[in-house]
């Protein structure tokens, strides 16, 4: 079993994008979100259970997210998440931009 | 931006709701990460305790979570205002003396600013009010400033003045015509009016339409068009009223529109305006120029602005002067913006009323603020223990704000209430002819509640200063070290509050001085002699319309018979008739000379009545040379009597009776000369303030009027023989209807109505902030006396007197009152210049007002330093050493 303190923490302000891009393939509670982003980062990445809460948050507040109460897949009381018009655009400038960022540390650390 | 504000709404709409989610999210969390645990292998406890480590402080995420939600800042305020209205149920008694001075006092500024809002701020309701100027003329000798316009000058100026798109005129006289309703007569007040009156103003009709230009020249029908009051309430309200035809004076007139029922315009009781009618060929004659009468009111073309009209129009006048030199030698034009001309004189009285109220506000404010000071000071331990529990000085202060803004909500939601009782008040204050506020009418609308939200707010920032300053400034070891000891002030307490009850004495001396030089103006207007004995004189006047009375003949004999009927009504003593009844306004005006002096002389005009024979001995004014007016002179060679301010003006010790005057400033072989019989005595012709002009008064029985005022005194209460005077005009002509029957002395009393209006109010003010200041000075005594007894008990053991403790808490009352004094006394010696023109026979510095103000003050004041003193004095030092 994974610990979370080996875990390098999920860099600032690319959770939401995380969020986001887990939402765009079906709706999902919190605590889905985050198996889901440790599954997909192949236990890479670890998620702080109260930044992921606030993300959620912040991610409701500006739209992007909209939230309703139905049964889960355990059949218990849950709150899921959907990506809403407003986030899937927000995602798919904010990959367009990590992506940018990513390469352009890749080319400053690849420089001899 | 719209998304947070619509989650912040529902986050805290739904606070509960909102946290109930998240504690549900969380545990479902925490139980699917246990089950996957134990799906793991783990026994049920140990996963349980891992998945709780696993999320981390919940507590720290809940309360991260409220603080995002954006609605902390709201949630403060919420608690603040709780905690406030807790504090104030506490000490009820300061609470309800706090909204109670709020209420009263934010009333009063709702009542008087509702009534400024209507008449100096709102727009005149005509289309592009802005446009409007009114044209007046002036004239140097006659001491004219923008007087009434001859008609042949109306319409010149219309002609060539390029920057007016078009220029209307009115007559300036109220006018009253007989209406026939279902037979029977009653008056109407009417305007007579140019056809371009409604255009030039922008007002469309109701329903018909309003006059055309061409209906200002007679020829074509009769026309009038009504207002909608007398549409509705006396002619049946029907749509067909366009079209029909009434009877007006006896002549037929075809109804051709209403107007909209918010036109009341030139005056507010107008109910039918009916076009001037110049015959087209007098345009020409000399009494077209020379007679004026006119009201002219122009529209200025866009992009002309008034100054450029102003010296087109100097330019015309000065034509005018060349082409008639007769009439316009020293005739002038000028042109005012139509609002500020209409507002005029109700202008600087509405302003001091203003001013007083503002005071009054203040004072006020300054009230509450000790009020509230009072009550941080007996919280001062409650705040000591926040402050050491670690509560911010912002935090502490936005809580005494709070407080205070709260009370302000509560006098001011009261306050709107009883301004719009007091805008009642008002109105049935204000003259009859509703010359202080001249609209329609006044209320609270949203303008008003705009500005009393906006005051309150003021007040309560303004009140809760000293509170709030206080409370943030005190260090928890001062008050904490102060003990539990009740009522102990720190002497920052002191300071704030000794401060603020100087400044309300000093404000209420001000206002105080204001009323009194207001009430002392007032009492000298009363002790004026208007002239004659206004006791026990019945007054009515009555229009004969001209239709049927069109001849001298006709006319004198109605008044003649009229007269010898009111005569005979058992306890009439003496009956005459008079064109203009004096306190009201004066008559028609001419120039004049006097045979045998040379012409130039003159610079003032003359004022006209006519009189029947006993007008005098009715009025009782007395004669003071010559002769009075007889039958005899009907028929005879004219003759005159004049006022004792002509006499004395222009025959410098010479008997005028025998000279002969005539009303031309340059008498040729057709002028009329008429012989001096008589000198009486001045009668004030438009109030007591306004000093008689030069007068001269010929004889009904040789000088004819359709309108005239009959008088008669009596022997017992005037008002007795009303209904017979009535019936005595109905007997001699059934179709005529008669105006309203007043006293002489209600005639008199309506001539100061202003004066009245103006001080009653301030008065009124003058007695509240005088009360507030004395009590406000009782507080701050009697608080101070409350935390010094204890020194005050040990005084008393050591041997003091009981005399000289009072002395001590009855200087302190003394010394804040002498200090407000000087200050608000210099202030109101410098701003007591602004009543000066309100002020009659009295100086805005006045020193016996100022003495009596201060003196009453201070002795005030002394009485209430002397209660708390009292109590100091009888300080029974065993009570309170043992209550230690």
């Amino acid at each position: 079993m994974p610990s979370s303190s080996d875990q390098p923490d999920v860099l600032r302000g690319t959770l939401d994008l995380l969020v986001l891009k887990t939402l765009t393939l079906e709706p999902m509670h919190g605590w889905g979100i985050a198996q889901r982003i440790e599954q997909c980062s192949r236990g890479i990445l670890g998620i702080n259970q109260g930044s992921l809460y606030l993300a959620l948050q912040r991610l409701q507040q500006r739209g992007c997210i909209a939230a309703e109460w139905r049964a889960s897949e355990n059949n218990r009381r849950a709150k899921y998440y959907r990506v809403t018009a407003a986030g899937r655009r927000l995602l798919g400038d904010e990959t367009t931009s990590w992506r940018q960022y990513v390469s352009a540390v890749e080319w400053v650390l690849g420089a001899s | 931006m719209l998304n947070r504000l619509r989650y912040a709404a529902a986050a805290l709409l739904g606070r509960a709701r909102v946290d109930r989610d998240l504690d549900d999210e969380i545990a479902f969390h925490i139980d699917r990460e246990t089950e996957r645990n134990v799906e793991r292998g783990l026994t049920p406890d140990e996963a349980r305790r891992q998945a709780l480590v696993m999320f981390g402080g919940a507590e720290r995420l809940k309360e991260a979570h409220r603080d995002a939600r954006g609605t902390r800042w709201l949630e403060d305020v919420v608690s603040d205002a709780r905690y406030a209205l807790r504090g104030l149920k506490r000490n009820w008694a300061l609470t309800i003396a706090a909204i109670g001075t709020l209420a009263l006092v934010i009333g009063a500024n709702t009542a008087i600013f509702s009534a400024v809002d209507a008449v100096l701020l709102r727009p005149l309701p005509f289309a592009d009010p802005d446009r409007l100027v009114m044209i007046g003329e002036n004239n140097r000798e006659f001491l004219w400033h923008m007087a009434d316009a001859a008609p042949a000058n109306y319409l010149d100026w219309r002609a060539r003045v390029p920057g007016f798109s078009d220029a209307m005129a009115y007559a300036d006289f109220p006018l009253s015509v007989t209406l026939m309703v279902d037979g029977a007569p009653q008056l109407a007040p009417a305007a007579i009016v140019t056809g371009n009156f409604f255009s030039v103003l922008g007002i469309n009709a109701e329903i018909g339409r309003t006059l055309r230009d061409e209906e200002t020249w007679r020829g074509g029908a009769n026309v009038v068009v009504i207002s909608d009051r007398l549409w509705r309430r006396t002619l049946g309200g029907k749509a067909s009223i366009v079209g029909s035809t009434i009877s007006i004076g006896g002549a037929p007139a075809t109804v051709v529109g209403v107007a909209p029922p918010s036109f009341r315009f030139p005056r507010a009781d107008v109910d039918i305006w009916t076009p001037i009618s110049w015959p087209k060929e007098q345009v020409s004659a000399i009494s077209f120029r020379r007679a004026h009468w006119l009201r002219v009111v122009a529209r200025l073309k866009p992009g002309v602005s008034a100054a450029d009209a102003s010296v087109q129009l100097r330019d015309v006048a000065q034509q005018l002067k060349v082409e008639y030199p007769v009439t316009n030698r020293i005739m002038e034009a000028e042109l005012a913006p139509l609002h500020r001309f209409l507002v005029g004189d109700t202008r600087l009285p509405l302003l001091i009323v203003l001013g007083a109220v503002g005071l009054l506000l203040l004072i006020a404010c300054a009230n509450v603020g000790n009020l509230q000071l009072v009550r941080a000071a007996s919280r001062q331990r409650e705040v000591a223990v926040r402050v050491a529990l670690g509560a911010g000085r912002l935090r502490l202060m936005r809580q005494a704000f709070t407080e205070s803004l709260l009370l302000a909500a509560i006098g001011g939601a009261l306050g709107i209430v009883l301004g719009w009782l007091g805008t009642r008040l008002l109105v049935a204050l204000q003259p009859a002819d509703g010359s202080m506020v001249p609209v329609a009418g006044f209320t609270v609308d949203w303008r008003v509640a705009a500005f009393v939200l906006g005051i309150s707010a003021v007040c309560g920032l303004l009140f809760g200063l000293a509170p709030a300053a206080w409370s943030s400034g005190r260090s928890p070891n001062e008050a904490l070290a102060a003990g539990g000891r009740a009522g102990s002030q720190s002497s920052r307490v002191r300071g704030w509050s000794e401060k603020l009850a100087v400044v309300e004495v000093a404000i209420a001396l001000a206002l105080t001085v204001g009323a009194g030089l207001l009430v002392r103006s007032y009492s000298r207007l009363l002790n004026v002699d208007p002239g004659f004995d206004s006791r026990n004189v019945l007054a009515t006047s009555i229009e004969l319309p001209p239709t049927r009375y069109n001849t001298a003949a006709s006319t004198s004999q109605f008044f003649e018979q009229l007269v010898a009927r009111v005569r005979a009504i058992p306890g009439v003593v003496n009956v005459a008739a008079v064109t203009q009844l004096p306190l009201t306004m004066p008559g028609w005006s001419s120039d004049f000379s006097i045979e045998g002096a040379s012409a130039g002389n003159f610079s003032v005009s003359l004022v006209h009545r006519q009189v029947t024979p006993d007008y005098f001995q009715t009025m009782r004014v007395p004669l003071l040379r010559g002769r009075w007016f007889t039958t005899a002179d009907r028929g005879a060679p004219y003759v005159i009597v004049i006022n004792d301010e002509f006499a004395r003006t222009y025959f410098k010790g010479q008997d005028p009776v025998g000279q002969r005057i005539t009303f031309d400033k340059t008498p040729d072989s057709s002028s009329t000369w008429r012989t001096i019989v008589g000198v009486v005595g001045s009668e004030h012709q438009i109030s007591p303030a306004t000093p008689p002009a030069n007068e001269a008064i010929a004889p009904f029985t040789q000088e004819q009027s359709r309108s005239m005022s009959i008088i008669a005194r009596t022997s017992g209460d005037p008002v007795a023989i009303a209904p017979a005077v009535r019936r005595s005009v109905s007997e001699l002509d059934p179709q005529l209807a008669i105006a309203s029957i007043r006293t002489m002395a209600d005639v008199r009393a309506a001539s100061m109505s202003r004066d009245r209006f103006l001080m009653t109010l301030l008065s009124l003010f003058g007695v509240l902030g005088f009360v507030l200041a004395i009590v406000g000075v009782y507080g701050v005594v009697a608080q101070l006396a409350r935390s010094r007894t204890r020194e005050m008990g040990i005084r008393i053991a050591l041997g003091a007197r009981g005399s000289a403790v009072q002395w001590l808490v009855v200087r302190h009352g003394l010394v804040i009152t002498t200090l407000g004094v000087v200050i608000g006394g210099a202030g109101a010696l410098l701003g007591a210049r602004v009543l000066a023109r309100v002020l009659y026979g009295i100086a805005p510095t006045d020193a016996p007002t100022f003495l009596l103000v201060i003196a009453a003050l201070i002795g005030a004041a002394l009485a209430a330093s002397w209660l708390p003193a009292l109590r100091s004095g009888r300080v029974d030092p065993v009570m309170i050493l043992r209550d230690e």
